[in-house]
């Protein structure tokens, strides 16, 4: 079952293009990375999902139902954090969890335990106004509103901006945990490593459109990594002929770059066979990515 | 309930400024109605006072010499005044209350709640009418025991609190303007940069029906829907004004909810 699906999603900001005939389909139990460098419509599209921004053309259903005639009653069984949480400063992190669980219809009593194991998880103290925390526990808010009702769909626009790496951490785990109890999760992100991590299945948008849509095991295989080797002596060229999948081979006095796209045996073969003093291997960004493997 | 949440949510915000405008009103009205009798102790003299000013000058205040020196007449001339603070406060609320969640940027935070914008609108509209109620009560109830202290003869309480609710049509009026004003600007940084022209304007509008008399005015600004002199001479409201004010506030409310209801929720960040 979809739990996700848009045909033909079109959304334009008077004459600007936001995203164009976008087709998406996000199945039940899955975690779906939606990737693209900013501004490539990756908010523009949840932002029509969840209704605050209407589509120009072209429909979304969420669980089955139109996203602009059951709008509230799909919203029930969604959680969603945005990219920048902001709340109302005056409240303590406790009243703004109460008000945000008093929006659902499930028993206050069970939101209230949640609350409190959610920010025991998270060390998130209940009793600090919002406006003197720190954005990173303003972003651990944000997580547990974005939990508390145990949501059946789980939307995160670029959410672990302000979390140091442990936190991260636990968030995910947080996310794999609620993805082993059926929980669909559509995570959106520019970091291509954190969609790796935690991802099924991925989407990458660019100009407001989708470019690929592939299992994150097989882009990985597919996508490039670049390799930066230092030696100790000159390595010659002819060592890495005939290899596929390297591009932009540069080889100076004491080093070796390149980019590689396949298996990762078969060039760690070649890298053993060299009197190396260093090496970095790094994923490439976005850019490199759209460049070298989809354009 | 999800409407009950917001509006209890709204009517928590506002409570400490709301507190702070009635106390404004109580002790307003309070120490303006203590002048009465020192007004009043020598009738000839005032009288003389407020006949060496121009005529102009007076009928832009407000003030009749025939009526001034009567409990309503020295009430009236300043419900003018206290009408223009109303609308301030009014007008405050009516913009504050939807335009801070986009100022404040938790739009996004309530929007993608399990609510509709047609509740989160009527939630809002609802608590704001509340708070312009209860001021309302206490305004009418400070200006009528103040009354009561500081006038030496009895008055009529029922045309009494009949011209202390005027103060409620003109805060509704202002009200749902604001509301208007706050769905049709992109993002409100500062009310009160909205909420002080938009009073000053229909209050000026105002001097001007006094000053050069030009009836049509009336039905313009809604600080002169409520002549004191005509409620006491009959008991009532000038009816054909009201139904202005009706008017004017149906269209604006169905201009705010179709606007909100149709406009995008543009990212906080």
């Amino acid at each position: 079952m979809n739990i996700i699906e848009t045909k033909k999603l079109t959304k334009y900001y008077g004459d600007t293009l936001g995203i164009k005939d976008l087709d998406l389909d996000i199945q039940q139990g899955e975690i779906f990375g939606f990737i693209g460098p900013n501004g490539a419509g990756k908010s523009t599209t949840i932002r029509t999902l969840l209704g605050l921004i209407h589509p120009t053309a072209g429909s979304a259903t969420i669980f089955g139902k139109d996203i602009t005639k059951f709008g509230p009653e799909i919203k029930e069984e969604i959680g969603y954090l945005p990219s920048e949480v902001f709340y109302y400063d005056n409240m303590k992190a406790i009243d703004l969890l109460r008000y945000s669980g008093s929006f659902y219809k499930k028993d206050s009593k069970l939101i209230e335990k949640r609350i409190k194991e959610l920010a025991k998880y998270l060390d998130l103290d209940l009793k600090r106004k919002i406006d003197d925390l720190s954005y990173g526990n303003k972003k651990k808010v944000g997580i547990i509103q974005g939990l508390l009702h145990e949501p059946k769909l789980i939307i995160l626009d670029e959410p672990t901006g302000g979390l140091d790496p442990l936190m991260q951490q636990k968030f995910f785990d947080l996310l794999r945990e609620e993805n082993k109890k059926g929980v669909t999760i559509l995570f959106s992100s520019h970091i291509l490593n954190e969609v790796q991590k935690l991802c099924d299945r991925v989407a990458i948008i660019k100009d407001g459109k989708i470019i690929k849509v592939d299992s994150i095991r097989s882009l990985a295989e597919n996508t490039h990594k670049r390799f930066m080797l230092e030696t100790a002596v000159r390595v010659d060229k002819s060592r890495f002929t005939g290899i596929k999948g390297i591009s932009d081979l540069v080889i100076t006095d004491n080093s070796v770059s390149f980019l590689f796209r396949g298996h990762i045996n078969e060039i760690t073969k070649i890298i053993a066979s060299l009197n190396l003093t260093n090496m970095l291997v790094e994923e490439p960004d976005l850019e490199e990515i759209f460049m070298h493997y989809y354009v | 309930m999800r409407i009950a949440n917001i509006y209890k949510q709204e009517l928590k915000f506002y409570r400490r400024s709301t507190i702070i405008w009635m106390l404004v009103f109580a002790l307003g009205v309070f120490g303006y109605l203590s002048l009465f009798n020192s007004f009043t102790q020598d009738v000839a003299a005032t009288t003389k006072i407020l006949e060496g000013m121009p005529p102009v000058v007076r009928a832009a205040l407000g003030i009749q010499l025939k009526s001034f020196f009567s409990i309503f007449g020295f009430f009236g001339y300043l419900l003018t005044y206290f009408w223009m603070v109303g609308a301030v406060q009014a007008s405050n609320l009516g913009i504050g209350i939807n335009s801070k969640e986009v100022s404040g940027k938790t739009a996004d935070f309530l929007l993608s709640k399990p609510v509709s914008r047609f509740k989160v609108l009527t939630s809002k509209l609802l608590a704001a009418l509340t708070l312009i109620i209860l001021t309302n009560i206490v305004f009418s109830l400070s200006s009528y025991f103040s009354a009561l202290i500081f006038s030496k003869t009895s008055f009529d309480a029922k045309i009494f609190f009949l011209v202390c609710s005027s103060m409620f049509f003109v805060q509704l009026f202002f009200l749902v303007l604001g509301y208007l004003i706050s769905v049709l600007v992109p993002k409100v940084k500062t009310v009160i940069a909205y909420s002080l022209p938009l009073v000053f304007g229909f209050f000026i509008f105002g001097l001007l029906d006094s000053v050069i008399g030009v009836g049509a005015m009336r039905y313009i600004t809604p600080f002169k829907y409520f002549d004191v002199m005509y409620i006491i001479a009959h008991k009532s409201f000038e009816y054909e004004y009201l139904l202005v004010e009706a008017a004017v506030i149906v269209v604006c409310l169905i201009a705010t909810y179709i606007i909100y209801l149709s406009k995008d929720i543009q990212a906080a960040a």
